[in-house]
């Protein structure tokens, strides 16, 4: 009797410690994780365009025509960084083609089939909302007029967001189309979609902002506006 | 199961507090290197893509 009484004491005590290990697993070192890597692949970033080995042509202040013949981007490689100054003046991520699980755990993530950026059409990103660095853990806080910066080593990329936080389901796929429905967009552009879950931990539903292309400027020019202080 | 193990280290109780710790630092190991990052996957925080693309 008392070595069963004793066993299932150590049993639970045993699957009480797995427990919060895990939590701890979840809410803290999924995050150191992604930090490490996360910086890893904005400075493979950067020291790839340092190089000058950007594999775009460039684009010159104002362009809008059709950049002809862009190189694919490789599925699990980063390709650009992200800034929204609404989620913190220092928030930055890198943007990675394709949104496997692997790859969102390096990054924000790109669908693969939708448009590059700057493009015509809708460039659209997945990021994590909890886990993995909560990238996207503020999204509720972005409004209308809110600034998403990207650039891809040669071109600032300055969207603004038209519409604020829309709620949807997971099927929804509409959400990045061209012109995506319910955004509000009536004619084809060149517009950025976001996407996160919603609830902060569930996976019931998921949460997009639209946002269209505002201004480009090569890097020579230095910074845009958005994201001077 | 833990007085199991107990008994069965070799040593004196220093040598055997040393060696639990060594184990009780392995198992953290393997969890978090193996078995969480599979098991994390199951729950629900990765679906933030539409249609899961």
């Amino acid at each position: 009797m008392r070595v069963v009484v004793r066993t299932v004491s150590e049993l639970c005590i045993t699957v009480g410690a797995l427990i919060v290990l895990f939590v701890a697993y979840v809410l803290f070192w999924t995050g150191v994780k992604a930090d490490t890597v996360m910086d890893d692949q904005i400075d493979r970033l950067q020291s790839q365009w340092s190089k000058g080995s950007v594999q775009q042509p460039k684009v010159t202040a104002g362009a809008t025509a059709a950049r002809a013949e862009l190189a694919p981007y490789r599925s699990g490689q980063p390709f650009a960084i992200m800034y929204i100054p609404r989620l913190g003046f220092t928030w930055n991520k890198p943007v990675l083609e394709d949104t496997r699980v692997s790859t969102l755990k390096k990054g924000l993530g790109h669908y693969a089939n939708t448009a590059q950026l700057g493009q015509q059409g809708n460039f659209s990103v997945a990021g994590h909302r909890r886990t993995y660095g909560d990238p996207f853990k503020d999204f509720p806080k972005l409004r209308r007029g809110d600034a998403v910066v990207l650039t891809d080593g040669t071109t600032w990329f300055t969207y603004r967001i038209d519409k604020g936080p829309y709620k949807t389901v997971p099927t929804d796929i509409e959400v990045i189309d061209p012109v995506p429905r319910k955004s509000g967009y009536t004619r084809p552009g060149r517009y950025l979609t976001l996407t996160t879950c919603d609830p902060e931990w569930g996976h019931s539903h998921r949460l997009i902002v639209w946002a269209h292309l505002d201004s480009t400027q090569p890097v020579e020019d230095g910074k845009p506006v958005a994201l001077r202080r | 199961m833990y007085g199991w193990i107990w008994r069965h280290l070799p040593g004196n109780a220093w040598v055997k507090a040393f060696l639990s710790l060594m184990l009780v630092v392995a198992v953290v190991y393997v969890l978090f290197q193996y078995v969480f990052p599979w098991a994390e996957p199951l729950l629900p925080f990765n679906d933030v893509t539409v249609d899961n693309q």
